[in-house]
This record gives C-alpha cells, structure tokens and sequence, in this order.
C-alpha cells in the first residue's frame, strides 16, 4: 500500500497546485489549532472592556482588533480553529470509517447486504443533513457526532458506485481467477482504486463539518454560548457589524478560506486521478436502478 | 468530373517543436459510382483524409497545401455553412462504432426522422419515408419505437446505412463500418451498402485496415503508409500483384481461409513514430523493407506507373518476399485422456428490465463440449450468440443454472469456494480490453506473477520469474519496470497474456484477444500463441469473431448460435463444408 | 417515465417509513430524559413523571414506536411544550411559507445552476489557449462551493438589505398590508386575491433568502452539467451529428444538452434536498417565519412535540422531491446498464 502511495498516486498530486495549495492550508489550520495557546496574543476569553470594538491595527496590542466584549479577535480565530478541527477531523474520519465501510460491504457483497444498505442510506438521507444534524443536537449528541452521522451516506453511495465502476475491469476478474480470496480482492485491486475518492470525500466532508460547526454555533444550538469557534464569532460579529466590521470580515473570511482549502484539495485528488466528480456520481446513482 | 479528387493533400500536426507531417503531399480520384479503398495499418492517416472531407480535422492537425475537392469545389477553403449543406446530403458519412453514432435517449425512428425532416420531407409522410428508408435496408418497422442499445451493432449500422442514403448523396465515406461487426453482420451491412449504393450511383471511400475486405468492395485500392501513399491501383491488380513491398507484407500477415496455414509475415513496429521519419531522406518504408538495398536511401522513391502506380525503386523484388514455412501441426498426444474441461448440458439466463417489467432471457441453453488436454478450439458465431458468456461460464467468473461444468475430471459446479481453487489451478483468462485487465499502479514485473503472490512467493523468485515470462514473451526486459500505462496496445495484451500463464494452466480462455489489432499485430500473436503452445502445453478456449484467425489458431471450431452450439469439428471441415445456416451466414460475411 | 415516475413513488412509501424510524431513535431513543422535553421547562418531578406514563416510555421500544408512529400518521400531535400552541398551528403555518422559500430558491438554484454549467462547457470546449481558462471556471466553481449559504445570506442582508436597502428581510409581508385569505401560501393566495401589492411585497421578502440558498446550492449543478456535457460531446454522436451537417448549436441544444441534462436534474434533485438543510439557517439569518426557524427554536427549547413533527415534515418533502426528480430522471435516461 505504501508503495502504491508513493509510487502512483503520490508523483500525479504533487504536481497538482490545487492539491498543494489545499494541503499547505489545511495543515496551516491544524498547525494553528494544535499551537494555538503559544501563538496567541491573548487569552481568547479575557475581557478588556475599556478597550471593545477597537480596529484592526497591525503593530497594536489587538492586531485584528476586539469584539463587543474586548476580547481579542486575532486570540479568539486560533481558539476557533480548535473547535473547528475538533469538530471536522473526528466526523470526517468516522464518516469514512461508517460509510466507507457500509459503501464498500455493498458494492463488494451485493445481494442482500447492498439492498440493506440501500435502504438504510434512503431512510438516512431522507432528511437534509442540516435538519438531521440539528435533530441529533436536539436529541443530545455532540457537534462531531451529528457532523458525522449526517455525513455517512455520502461516503457510502459515493464510494458504492466508486467501487461498482472498478470491481467489473479486468484485472479484478483476473486477480479472482488468480485465486486471491475475495477479501484479498477486494484489499488489493479495488481499494487503492477508491481510495483517491475516498480521500477527496474525506476533505470535502471535512469542509462540510466546519460549515456545519460554524452554523450550528451561529445558531448557537449544541454547545456552550460563549465556546470559542467561528460561528459564534460570526453571530457576535453580526450584532456589531456597521461599528467594528472586522468582526465579521475576520471568522468570514477564515471560514471561506479553510473550506475553500479543504474543497480545493479534494478537487485535485480526484480531479488528478481522473474520477470522476461525487456529485456526477451521485446524479448517476440516481438515475440508475430501481430502488430509493 | 471526379467525385472527390486531392492533389497534393498534405496535413501537418502542430506539435511542440514544429509540425509532424501526417499526410505528404497524397492524390487520388474518386469517379462518380467508384470504390476507392484507403487502407493502412494503424489508420493514422486514412482517417485523418476521411475528416479532411467534413473540415473536421481532429485539434491539432491543419491541412498546409494541396487541394481536396468535390465535384470541383474546394472542400478546405468552404464557408462552413455551404459545408453545412453538403452533408448528410451530398457527402455522407458511416461510422466505426454503430452503436454510440446513434444518440442514445432518443428512439431510432425519431433521430430517423428528424434527419429526413433535415431532407425536406413533408411532416405527414416522414413515417412512411422512414418505413420505407428501414426496409431498404432489411430492418423491421418494429425497430422505429426502439432505443439504440436496444438493438444490435448490426441494426444500429442499418439504420445508419439508411440514414446516409436517404438523401442519396453523390459521396460515402466510410471509416471501418464493419469493424464493430461479426462477420455475418459484416456480410450483410456491406451487401446493404453496395445495394444503395449501386443503385443510386454513390461513389465510396472506404477507409480500413483490412486489405481483404477493401479487396472485397472496392474498385481501386490506395495503401497508405507513413503520410504517404505507396501503391495505388484496381483493387484485383494489388491484391494479385501488389507492387510494394508493404502491400505485400500485409498481404503474408493475414491468414487465408482456405489451403494451407503458412507461417504469418512478421512486419518490424514502425519506428518510433511520425517524427522520426520527418528527417529521411530516401525511401520512408525502408526501415522496415524486406528488400531494401543500399541506394533506397539516398533518393525518395516516386509513386510510377500506368494504371497500377507504386513508390517502389525495386518492384521486381516484391514477389520474392514469400512466409518461411507451415504452421506446425498441433502437438500429439494420447488418447483417451480426461478432459481438460467438460460441459454438460449447461444453460444460463440473464434478466434484464425495469423492476416492474423485468424479463428473463436464455443467454446459452443446454451446452455440451468437452476439449482435450492441449486441444486449440475456437468459437465463432454473431454477436450475442452466447459465446462470451460461454466463455466466462468456462472461466469460472460466472455460475451455471443448469448443467455440470467439470475441470480435469472434478466438479466445480458444487461448491463455489474450492472450485475457484480448482479453476485457479486449471483455467486462466485474458479479457479484450487489455488497458482495464492490467492494474493501472501495479509494474509490468509484478503483474505478470500475480499468480505468485497467490503463493506469497518471495520477492526475488518473483523478479526471476517475471524476467523468464518478459523473455517468453518476446518483450524487452526493461518493460518489466514500466506501468501499464506506458505501454502499447499489443505490448498490454502480452502482458496479460504472461499474467494468466504464469501459473501453467491447462486451458487457456481468451476472449477477443485479436479483436482491433491491425494485420502485423495480429500475426506477432498468432505466431507468439502458437510458439508457447509447443512450449507450454495447454489447451485454448478462443472466442473469436475473425473466422481467418480461428481457422489459422486452432484444429477445431465451434458455431454458436442462440445460445446453443449449433457445428462443431474441424475447422478445414467446418468451414470447407458448412452445414448450419449461421456458419454460411459467417462465412459468407468473411471477405476471402 | 410514467412507469418510473409511479414506482419511485411506490418505493418512497417505504423510505418514508424507515425515516420515521430514524426520527423515533434520534429523538425518542437517544435522548436522556424524553419526558423533560415534552414539557415546558421547570416542570416538576411529577409532572415528568406523569408525561413518562403519557408517553409509554415504560412500555418496550417496538410498542413505542408503534404508538408514536400512530400518533403521528393521525395527526395527533399535541401541544408545543414551549409555547402551548398546538402543534399542528405551528407547523401549518411554517410549511408553506418554507415551501415557496423553498421552491423559490430551487427555481434559482436550477437557473443558476444551468446557466453556469454551460458556461462552464463553453469555456472548456474551445480547448488550446483557452484551456486555462477553463481551468480556472472549474477552480471557480469549487471556490464557490466553500461558500456556505450562511456566508452568503449574511453577505447579501448586509449589502441589500441593510447597507443599500433595496430588499426588505423579517417576515413574510411588510407591515401593514393585510394577508389575504387562502392556503397560507402567500404567493398563490395573493394572485387568487388579485392583490399586488401582497404578491410584490412577499416576493420581495422572498428574494434574499432565496437567491442566498441558490447561490449556495447551485455549484454542483453547474459542474455536474459541465462534465457531462464535456462527456457527450466525447461521444460518437455528437460527431457523427456534426457529420450529417447539423450546426453546432444544433448539436449542443438539440443533441448534447437533452442527454446532459439529465444527470444535471438529477443532481439539482440533490442539491433541492441539501437545500432544504440550508433552509433552517438563511430564514434564521433574514427572520423568515418558516419551518426552518421553528425547527431551530424547537431544538434551543427542546420542544419535543414542535422537533418531531417539524422534522417529520422536511423528510416528508426532502423524499417526495426526490422520489419525483429520480423517477422523472430514470424515466428520461437511457437504460444502458440494465
Ligand atoms: S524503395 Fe527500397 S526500401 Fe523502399 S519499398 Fe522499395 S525496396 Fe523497399
């Protein structure tokens, strides 16, 4: 497996600039999350209310200026890349892990396994994710949890279809005849091949789960009024917007650039392997069939 | 006045670093009712004139100078709607690939007749127009309300055939209409092509790599090599008599249908490609020329003669270029011994349809067929005969729902897990499409002794073996490092060829093995398959739809048709004497 | 397509039911204390207690659900713990005000969505010089991906509605004017009523939020169109179209985009879906009355009654919308595979 990393799919990304980009960003913001209690100027929750709504000023004291409470912004973006983090990397990987593996048991097993799980992943997507994730909020589950349990079918009927589009090429039928066990199959000729798509999804529902953080803070629903993230920056922004924009403009911004990170990077793993997109996918699974 | 005429036709390719000349400087004619055929190996250039006569020239290529005219227009230098006009009406075109020249959403009778309405007919009589377009080429009223996959590669090519003679156009070209055909299909397609065209007075360029079927149809013959054309000339005199050494190399590369099997001329690889000929001086086929001579080099040779002109300096040299020997006969062996594979009464139905109309067809019924231990048997029939899936069903890829299928003397029809053991040990496939059958991250080396890894062989037993297989199989050993990717098609299908007899299974299945390799490839196989089964010693199980390269592979024939094998014997008996009506369909499709 | 249409129809009546499973366990069954949430909150031991008998909650899950299922399928569906209105007030006001929010901002989505796609193809076809250009349309695309609907709502209240007022945001209707009678579909009931000032007025309270959740759904439609039109175009038929002299615009508005747009449908099936997720948020950010903003009281409240009912009627609409675009969709697309 590490060969094939390195001798196949790693030559074809790095020549990619959307996926050096991407990486170079997501990487910054896990950086930033992980360091943040050194990095930052101040503490995130500390109060200055001589000095609230104060502006951007490079070489000043608040670098990108305070909030409506004096707490410094630039302080409360690194936080906020925590929360953001804490939420996106345990729901991306669960995501994977729970649809991923449902999507490949599917396509691989088919029969009775793949309707089952058809019919689970119908039933699931049955409601938008946002309305499922703030059901799940509201029954009691955590931000990631919610993230990752509105994020699955995605990686299942993707991935489904990924693999349904491999496992009839020829060289899987030749590794059957070979007589490799079906399992090893499966782990040598059609994972590597899903893999790339596996990869993008994951940056994708990564990018999602930092929306879906960001919203559900906005909202302020599933966690504390005053945690530190993006979204509740940009509700508290919101109040103050026409006496401090930068309130506002900074989580924006931050937000559009860690998605956009994150959305690019899974463009150019894809994009660089020639799979197809996972929309086109799911259009085509759509289509497709008789079943939901 | 000429049909169509080029002088001079020269079309460059823009590359980095300058222009790659793909045609030199070529003329021809084509009279009013005339065939010409152009025919060439690869194709690189034929149908780059083909695209030349639609202004359609794929990116990258521009025509430089010369002149392509019809009926004395320029073609190249027509305003795009005056070209516009000519099509469809005047010019019209038949396609490769049948069944994706059709679009595939709307029913046959509406993209029928919205051409016909393109035509100017009147909307209350486009139905009757199409009827009666469809029955001028044999196809059912019924076929009007299908969609195209619906249908065979033969009857979306019909509807085509109608399709471009219903304007009654003064020109056809036609790129490889049959090379999506089985030869019956092949037969019947052409006698419905010449018919219109006949009579409507059409004239016709047809654009292959097949030298017989062009032989078969056309009038006058042009063969084209390198951007140029070598010999040009009646279509009797270069078949009988060709005048250049290429022509006549690709003529001893093509197995013949009846007499004796000789060994296939083995014409070199062109080298490496379009660019390394710009520079020669002399001769551009010398390279690869069996009888060039010194001085072949220094001065281009100029296409001479009367009615049958060739650029060739040493003509008189040409019938000495002759094959070497006969195919040797198939090894001996004992009789009486078990059957490498016997089928009893095997049947299997496919379903097709939506949930709520689902259908169940017969796909093969009651198959019976025993093949001897290092016996070469060839199954030949129509497209969807059933023979691919008898061939799978013989690999083990699919069940059987009737019926025994017994390897060496055992079962496999009973227990799915140790038969695939058994068939892992007895049976081996190769598959058409070389590019998807290789795993695209895997190296040559690795992959010709997958069947090692089954065994978890070490690394270095690996690495000699895949260096024995390279060797056996006539590939440079340095390929071994490569991806598939890197390689060519011909060099793709030895390397899964090497990957299914690594392990020395008994019967080798192959499946459209020979399918869309030109003549000098072809015979590369051919003589690779023969030479490894001296050494080697397994039995083959060929579908095939070329009935010349079953009958130069293999002693025996089988004739699928409907899902049932309908002849089986010999194949000089076979085709000599045909008895089922589906193999004189074959064979009277096959151009011999 | 009739035929596809019905058994996708047929086949959603299943789906349905599954996703009020799923309702049942996120909200019945993984929730701590159910019995808190369906009261208001401070009610006292006993009252918790009493609402548990009221509930079933002793009683075992299967029997649960069947309970609750029959509730729900009959309309029973209580008081607002929160509010203590009935719940069926609440929510049949919300719904339709969602639904031509909803409907509103597919039609968007679809517009721009069609529109970007074929621009995007243009840009891709004309291939050599311009091919980065193209690359850089479809580096667009997935920019514009990473914009969330919340970012654009907050973006265009801010410019449109409160920096330069042209569009007005909070509610339905501008003060003053008088509802008319009807459906509680504002815009039907405004035209059935002639009244135009009503029907300006709410679409004009309409369009923030409508065009904030095309803008921010529309992407995947523009690039699922883009490559299969790309891909049709690699297709023999359109050559062979080209070969039987049709023009180019012939070929792409009469052969290519009919088969493109299919997998385009079907994707703007999605995106409607995905949308209606994004619905919760905008009509919070612009004060929309909708079903969406009730949900998201609901859940700051733990409303049980609102949250259950109100998430029954997104999946009732999520699975119809997209039974109905599927089965249009298979109905339209050529049957290869089978
Ligand atoms: S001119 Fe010489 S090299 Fe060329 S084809 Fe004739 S014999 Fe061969």
């Amino acid at each position: 497996m590490m060969r094939f990393l390195r001798r196949y799919l790693w030559p074809r990304w790095v020549r990619s600039g959307r996926v050096l980009l991407g990486l170079l960003s997501v990487l910054a913001v896990l950086a930033i999350a992980v360091v943040a209690p050194v990095l930052a100027p101040h503490d995130p929750l500390a109060q200055d209310l001589s000095l609230t709504l104060r502006p951007i000023e490079l070489r000043g004291v608040y670098p990108l200026g305070t909030d409506g409470l004096g707490r410094c912004v630039l302080s409360r973006l690194m936080f906020g890349a925590r929360a953001a983090v804490l939420v996106a990397l345990p729901a991306a990987l669960g995501a994977l892990l729970l649809g991923g593996g449902l999507g490949l048991a599917a396509g691989w097993l088919g029969g009775r396994v793949e309707r089952a799980v058809g019919w689970l992943a119908a039933a699931w997507v049955a409601f938008p994710p946002v309305v499922l994730a703030l059901l799940l909020v509201a029954g009691g589950s955590g931000v990631a949890m919610a993230a990752m349990l509105s994020a699955w079918p995605l990686f299942c009927r993707v991935l489904r279809a990924e693999l349904q589009a491999v496992a009839g090429r020829g060289h899987v039928a030749a590794a059957l005849m070979l007589g490799f066990p079906r399992g090893q199959v499966l782990w040598r000729e059609v994972v590597p091949a899903v893999l790339p798509a596996a990869l993008a999804l994951l940056a994708w529902v990564a990018a999602g789960a930092v929306g879906l953080e960001a919203v559900l803070a906005f909202l302020d629903l599933g966690g504390a009024p005053d945690r530190l993230s993006w979204g509740r920056m940009l509700a508290d922004g919101w109040e103050v917007v026409f006496l401090a924009p930068i309130n506002l403009v900074a989580p924006g911004v931050v937000l559009f650039s860690v998605m956009a990170g994150l959305a690019l990077l899974g463009d150019g793993l894809r994009g660089t392997m020639g799979l197809a997109l996972p929309e086109a996918r799911l259009a085509d699974d759509a289509m497709a069939g008789d079943g939901p | 006045m000429s049909v169509l005429a080029a002088r001079g036709l020269t079309v460059e390719a823009r590359r980095r670093g300058g222009a790659v000349p793909v045609l030199r400087g070529i003329n021809f004619t084509v009279e009013p009712g005339q065939v010409l055929g152009l025919v060439e190996e690869a194709g690189a250039g034929a149908a780059v004139v083909g695209r030349a006569v639609a202004q359609r020239l794929p990116p990258g290529l521009a025509m430089v100078h010369g002149s392509l005219s019809f009926l004395g227009a320029e073609l190249m230098a027509m305003p795009a709607d005056e070209m516009r006009g000519l099509l469809g009406r005047e010019i019209a075109f038949l396609p490769p690939s049948p069944l994706a020249a059709l679009h595939p959403a709307r029913t046959v009778g509406a993209q029928l007749e919205a051409h016909l309405r393109r035509l100017g007919v009147a909307r209350r009589e486009l139905r009757a127009k199409a009827v009666a377009a469809l029955a001028g080429v044999g196809v059912a009223e019924a076929v009007l309300g299908r969609l195209p996959h619906h249908l065979s590669q033969e009857q979306c090519q019909l509807v085509l055939v109608a399709m471009a003679f219903a304007g009654a156009p003064k020109l056809v070209v036609a790129e490889e209409p049959t090379a999506a055909l089985d030869a019956a299909a092949q037969g019947r397609v052409l006698a419905a092509i010449q018919a219109l065209r006949r009579a409507q007075g059409a004239a016709m360029l047809l654009i292959t790599r097949d030298l017989l079927l062009a032989g078969a149809i056309c009038d006058e013959l042009a063969v084209m090599t390198g951007g140029d054309i070598v010999e040009i000339g009646p279509a009797a005199s270069v078949l009988r008599a060709p005048r250049h050494p290429y022509t006549s190399s690709l003529l001893l590369a093509t197995p013949p249908m009846r007499g004796a099997r000789p060994d296939l001329y083995l014409l070199p690889e062109p080298a490496a490609g379009e660019r390394a000929l710009a520079g020669v001086a002399g001769c551009r086929f010398a390279p690869r020329c069996p009888v060039r001579a010194e001085y072949c080099l220094r001065t281009e040779p100029p296409l001479e003669g009367d009615a049958h002109r060739s650029a060739c300096i040493r003509p008189g040299l040409v019938p000495t270029i002759v094959a070497q020997g006969e195919v040797p006969p198939p090894p001996w062996r004992p009789v009486g011994e078990v059957p490498v594979l016997a089928l009893e009464g095997v049947g299997k139905a496919v379903t097709t349809g939506p949930a709520w109309r689902r259908e169940t067809v017969a796909a093969v019924h009651d198959i019976s067929l025993r093949i001897t231990p290092g016996e070469f048997v060839a199954v030949v029939g129509e497209e969807g005969c059933g023979a691919s899936l008898l061939a799978r069903l013989a690999a083990g890829l699919e069940q059987p729902a009737a019926g025994r299928i017994m390897l060496a003397g055992v079962d496999v029809s009973v227990d799915a897990a140790s038969a695939r053991q058994q068939h892992a040990a007895t049976v081996q496939m190769v598959f058409d499409e070389a590019q998807a059958a290789l795993t695209p991250w895997r190296r040559v080396s690795d992959i010709v002794t997958e069947a090692l890894a089954v065994r978890q062989s070490r690394s270095r037993v690996r690495e000699t073996r895949a260096r024995q297989l390279l060797a056996e199989m006539g590939m440079p050993l340095a390929l071994g490092v490569r991806l598939p990717g890197q390689l060519g098609e011909a060099q793709r299908r030895r390397v899964a060829l090497a990957r299914a007899l690594c392990g020395e299974p008994k019967l080798l299945v192959a499946d459209g093995l020979f399918d869309g390799l030109d003549a000098p490839a072809q015979a590369d196989l051919l003589g690779l398959l023969l030479r490894l089964r001296h050494r080697l010693d397994f039995a083959l199980l060929l579908v095939c739809r070329d009935l010349a390269v079953a009958r130069h592979l293999c002693e025996r024939v089988l004739v699928m048709h409907q899902g049932a094998i309908v002849e089986d014997g010999l194949a000089d008996t076979v085709f000599g004497w045909p008895r089922h009506e589906a193999t004189k369909a074959l064979l009277a499709g096959s151009p011999r | 397509m009739i035929a596809s249409l019905g058994w996708r129809l047929l086949v959603a009546v299943p789906v349905l039911l599954l996703a009020t499973l799923v309702l049942f366990v996120v909200l019945r069954v993984l929730p701590a204390d159910v019995a808190a949430m369906a009261l208001a909150p401070g009610a006292t031991e006993a009252e918790i207690a009493a609402m548990r008998v009221v509930l079933g909650l002793d009683g075992l899950l299967p029997v649960q659900y069947v309970i609750w299922l029959g509730q729900m399928l009959s309309g029973e569906w209580g008081l607002s713990a929160q509010m203590g209105v009935p719940v069926a007030r609440l929510v049949g006001t919300a719904l339709p005000a969602t639904l031509e929010l909803a409907a509103l901002a597919g039609v968007v989505c679809g517009v721009l969505g069609f529109s970007g796609g074929l621009l995007l193809f243009a840009l891709r076809r004309e291939g050599g010089q311009r091919e980065g250009r193209a690359a850089l349309a479809e580096t667009g695309t997935t920019l514009m991906m990473a914009v969330p609907a919340l970012l654009w709502a907050l973006l265009l209240v801010l410019v449109f509605a409160l920096g330069w007022p042209v569009a007005p945001v909070g509610g339905r209707l501008a003060p003053g004017l008088a509802w008319p009678p009807g459906t509680g579909f504002l815009l039907l009931d405004a035209l059935a009523a002639g009244d135009l000032a009503v029907f300006g007025s709410a679409l004009g309270h309409l369009v923030l939020p409508a065009v904030a959740l095309g803008l921010g759904f529309a992407p995947p439609v523009m690039r699922v169109l883009g490559a299969a039109l790309a891909e049709a175009y690699r297709a023999p038929f359109i050559d062979q179209a080209r070969l039987r002299g049709l023009s180019g615009a012939q070929v792409l508005w009469g052969q290519a985009l009919p088969l493109a747009a299919v997998p385009a449908l079907a994707a703007l099936g999605r995106q409607f879906v995905l949308l209606l997720g994004g619905v919760a948020v905008v009509e919070a950010v612009c004060g929309y009355p909708g079903l969406g903003r009730l949900l998201v009281e609901a859940v700051r409240a733990a409303d049980l009654p609102v949250l259950q009912v109100a998430g029954l009627a997104f999946a009732v609409v999520a699975v119809l919308a997209q039974a109905v675009v599927e089965g249009v969709c298979r109905g339209l697309a050529p049957r290869v595979r089978a």
